[in-house]
């Protein structure tokens, strides 16, 4: 222990600490300082906690105060502020660059230090700088176009205002920077664990060593003796029903399903202690027979994971017309199995909440607890939350989010740390490293499916059957969504006149699937397009004009029976064609050498909303000020629902978009919008936004009322509720016919990919989508979703896969970095949907449709051997495919 | 249930089934405030709101529908509850 002397920020710091306190914790504990983000468990994996150290830009989860002697610190703090940023904050909002935010502080410090040595860097420069920075939402390329920005804007070459939208230009169609850019891009922004409450206690939580056992007992006595402990929870401390899905539990009672199961929680007065306390519990298991893969859990005399509950918990039907008539009597059927991987969604930002009291005047007995957490859902997890505990009188208040992916449809922490607040009657606090975040949400679930595709003569599409099972893992979360929403997609974007499929969602003892983008449709996609593939090859025809002569057509039924008016897919496919000829081109001439190149094509179709039946309010209020107060749980987890709110809102009213305010993340203060989930916030809660304009329109109207004033001197009221609700049906449980969705987002993907056909290596050299979802309210918003799920499409390509227990980090997980960042070009094409919002749908998900079967298909482009069935595509399995005979798996 | 095709016949048959033969007064008034409060705010109110605004305490809520209030009122009510995917 040494006193040391540094600056931070250009103010003298003097202080004494531990040898091993590292600058992370002294600017986030001792200074409030939480611009810096810690996510990777201080292994200096993930870059979110830069800050600059001497000129060089550092990770300060690695860095030891005591090495700061004489040092200058500069934290995102020490650059700028929302009302006065730095050139390269402002480069960072105008570019695009920021979704979720978790990540860019710590961009921006890697981007300045780069700036500052280097103040014209090329992209090769930009990304070796940026190497150890990891990005989840946006692909790198806006940040990659950030820095160049930036640098001009340093050079003096331009200002920001250059390159902000003409006001003349409107509010639609407009690139304008997010509301919430720059207090992303400042580090003002507060995530959860950002979030401070005074005498706030600390949780950890007992977890399973075991995958499947019975709890003999839990003795807490030894725990609850430690200094600084104030309680140790077990199940039997929850008042309420214990569950935060129906078979759930917040804490396991008598056995745990997976590894990672909570079964006791120690509250403690700091970190260390309750960590300590977790220690001194001590959990006698009985250890049962682990069911590891579904083929095992279906068998009769397999142990039930829920004992109450088959392993087989959910099966569907799908039946349209006669499949299996129109395949025996096609000329060509290809018939083959395909699986899909378990994949961590890896938002960067790990699980965490904050639970406390607050005086409620109208209730002295029962005090309101306020929960805050990183839900997407906060009406619907407010529920859950006071179900599962037994206590009614309840806030969910979201920060916020970084990133989500469909993790955050379910909750976490929120539900121990509002637990245990309530146990012991004092703010508590719990925030999971990231092994635990890995261990206690959901993931991507595996697929395996069965398929078959048939064609006559002419090519013309005959028949389908698929046969898909679930591994559903632990615990169902969205399982039974999963397999629906697979039917929901079934048949892509073709005309498939006979459909019949089955989908079975299995228990297992694994890590249990969830919501996760595209949430089953990118799996069950993956094989149709394959098969899509492998069927144009056997009929000798060209795979883009296959695809085109199959598309569906107005007026054609999809796999659920549901007659569709509009389907523009089959212009996204005459838009790639001429950069589909000149990327065949460019491969064939590089066919013969070690490292050879290939192009794929995929398409897909994916439904705007829930699926079924689905609804969302949102309320506008006009202001005294003039301006408009806006009112929904619209989450905004780095989609940009903050610019799309105010966009519309703006161009539907006339007012300023700087008056446009948002209330969108206190359970209290809004109507329920539902769910950030099946990219429905701008189509469903966008579409109420609209109506909220209308009814206030309406009003105004109806007294001659052209202002707030006008309003109340007519006695009117100035809040009005807007409602959009999709005329949408789930489908028949026997048939599997039925109309889920109102709309849809169309598009193709092109791959091009380099193979080392030595080492199976891919190099994955660009990807092209031309992407139809209707009017664009926010073109550079829409491309970075794009761009975003392109990367994360890639990934569950080539390269993720989570195993439970083994799989612990950024590293194991191999969340993509910048350094496979590859090519991009996005074409946003623009046909205006009749139900859409001002003619919009979503698109965050749909991109991860096509993406993996493009790539597989530029692999067997290159290599000319088997094509890859089973995901990911591992340089073993590309070695694999070229041999032939081989199996590719 | 949608909300927007709520009658009243709708509460009648709801509260028949759930052991009520006819709605009194309090419980009407009751109904009628859930659904005014969802139709003007997007959402079930709490209890706090319900408290405030029928004068009754939350026991004697509680006591007049089968199910009490989440269960017994909301449902008679038309309201939905929020849904998971």
């Amino acid at each position: 222990m040494k006193e040391v002397k540094f600056t931070l920020n250009g103010v003298p710091q003097s202080c004494t600490r531990e040898d091993n306190v590292v600058l992370l914790d002294f600017l986030r504990k001792d200074k409030g300082l939480t611009g810096a983000k810690q996510s990777c468990d201080r292994k200096g994996q993930c870059g979110a906690c830069t800050v600059i150290v001497n000129k060089k830009a550092v990770r300060s989860c690695l860095t030891k105060l005591s090495s700061l002697e004489g040092a200058e610190v500069i934290t995102i703090e020490g650059l700028g502020t929302p009302d006065n940023p730095h050139l390269i904050q402002e480069a960072f909002a105008l570019s695009g660059a920021i979704q979720c935010g978790f990540c860019t502080p710590g961009m921006i410090m890697s981007a300045k230090a780069l700036l500052d040595r280097n103040p014209r860097p090329d992209t090769d420069e930009i990304k070796k700088a940026l190497a150890r920075n990891l990005c989840r939402c946006t692909g790198y390329k806006k940040i990659v176009d950030a820095v160049k920005l930036a640098g001009k804007f340093l050079r003096g070459e331009a200002v920001p205002r250059d390159f902000m939208p003409d006001e003349r230009a409107g509010t639609i169609g407009v690139s304008l920077p997010r509301p919430n850019a720059l207090a992303l891009a400042t580090g003002t922004g507060l995530f959860t664990a950002d979030v401070k409450h005074e005498g706030t206690l600390h949780l950890a939580a007992v977890r399973s060593p075991h995958a499947h056992a019975l709890i003999k007992s839990i003795d807490t006595s030894q725990a609850e003796k430690l200094p600084g402990v104030v309680s140790v929870m077990t199940a039997k401390d929850i008042k309420g029903t214990n569950r935060v899905r129906p078979d759930q539990p917040v804490l396991c009672e008598d056995k745990v399903h997976v590894l990672g199961d909570a079964v006791a929680a120690v509250v403690a007065e700091t970190e260390e202690q309750a960590r300590e306390g977790v220690l001194a519990v001590k959990v006698e298991y009985e250890p049962l027979p682990v069911v590891r893969t579904p083929e095992e859990a279906v068998d009769p005399s397999c142990v039930r994971v829920h004992d109450t509950i088959p392993n087989l918990c959910y099966t569907h039907p799908q039946i349209k017309g006669d499949a299996q008539k129109a395949l025996a009597d096609s000329h060509m059927v290809v018939e083959e199995e395909f699986s899909t991987q378990l994949i961590h969604q890896s938002p960067l930002e790990p699980e965490a909440a904050l639970a406390y009291f607050e005086e409620d005047p109208e209730n002295e007995e029962e005090p309101q607890l306020v929960v805050i957490g990183r839900s997407i859902y906060i009406h619907y997890h407010l529920k859950v939350l006071q179900d599962a505990l037994g206590w009614e009188n309840m806030r969910y208040q979201q920060v916020f989010i970084g990133g989500q992916f469909g993790i955050k449809m379910d909750i976490t922490a929120e539900a121990l740390a509002a637990a245990a607040a309530l146990h012991v009657k004092r703010p508590v606090r719990y925030v999971c490293s990231l092994t635990e975040s890995m261990w206690i949400t959901t993931k991507r679930h595996p697929f395996t499916m069965k398929v078959r595709l048939g064609a006559d003569r002419d090519g013309k599409l005959t028949g389908y059957s698929m046969d898909f099972t679930v591994e559903n893992g632990a615990y169902v979360s969205a399982g039974q969504s999963i397999v629906n929403r697979a039917l929901y997609m079934l048949s892509g974007s073709y005309n498939l006149p006979h459909v019949e499929a089955l989908g079975k969602l299995v228990y297992t003892n694994n890590a249990w699937g969830g919501a996760a983008r595209g949430a089953g449709p990118p799996q069950v996609n993956f094989a149709l397009e394959s098969a899509m593939e492998l069927l144009a090859a056997k009929l000798g025809m060209d795979p883009l004009d296959f695809r085109l002569m199959s598309s569906v057509q107005p007026g054609q039924s999809i796999s659920t029976g549901q007659v569709v008016d509009e389907w523009p897919y089959p212009h996204c496919l005459e838009t790639i064609r001429e950069h589909y000829e000149r990327a065949r081109k460019e491969c064939a001439a590089s066919r013969n050498g070690r490292l050879r190149r290939g192009v794929g094509l995929a398409g897909g179709s994916f439904g705007i909303g829930r699926g079924g039946p689905d609804r969302s309010h949102v309320a506008v209020e006009l202001m005294p000020d003039g301006g408009l107060t806006v009112y929904g749980s619209v989450a905004d987890p780095g989609e940009g629902n903050d610019a799309m709110l105010t966009q519309i809102s703006s161009h539907l009213t006339g007012i300023p978009l700087k008056e446009i305010r948002l209330v969108t993340r206190d359970t209290d203060r809004t109507p329920d919008s539902s769910s950030a989930s099946g990219s429905r916030v701008t189509y469903m809660s966008g579409g109420a936004l609209v109506n909220a304009i209308e009814v206030l329109k309406k009003a105004m109207d109806e007294v001659g009322a052209k202002s707030y004033a006008d309003l109340v001197a007519a006695g009117k009221p100035t809040k009005y509720l807007g409602t959009r609700e999709a005329e949408t049906t789930f489908l028949d449980p026997k048939t599997g016919q039925g109309a889920p969705f109102e709309s849809r987002v169309h598009g193709v993907q092109m791959a091009e990919v380099e193979v080392d056909t030595e080492t199976g290596e891919v190099r994955l050299l660009k990807m092209t989508a031309v992407v139809d979802a209707g009017t664009l309210i926010n073109p550079t918003i829409v491309e970075g979703q794009i761009e975003g799920g392109l990367d994360m499409g890639a990934g569950m390509a080539l390269r993720e896969r989570y195993v439970h227990g083994e799989t612990k980090d950024w590293v194991g997980s191999r969340f993509p970095t910048i350094r496979t960042a590859f090519d991009m070009e996005i074409i946003l094409l623009q046909t205006p949907r009749r139900r859409g919002t001002l003619g919009a749908v979503g698109v965050g998900e749909f991109v991860l449709l096509p993406t993996a079967a493009a790539i597989i298909t530029a692999i067997q482009n290159a290599t000319s051997g088997d094509r890859i069935c089973h995901l990911p595509a591992t340089p073993e399995k590309v070695l694999k495919s070229m041999h032939k005979g081989g199996s590719p798996s | 249930m949608n909300p927007k095709s709520w009658t009243e016949e709708i509460a009648e048959k709801l509260a028949e089934e759930s052991g009520l033969p006819e709605l009194n007064e309090l419980q009407w008034e009751t109904v009628r405030f859930l659904r005014t409060y969802y139709l003007a705010n997007g959402k079930a109110p709490l209890n706090r709101d319900i408290r405030r605004e029928t004068g009754m305490n939350l026991l004697e809520v509680e006591r007049l529908f089968p199910g009490g209030i989440r269960h017994g009122a909301r449902r008679l009510a038309g309201l939905p509850n929020p849904k998971s995917c």
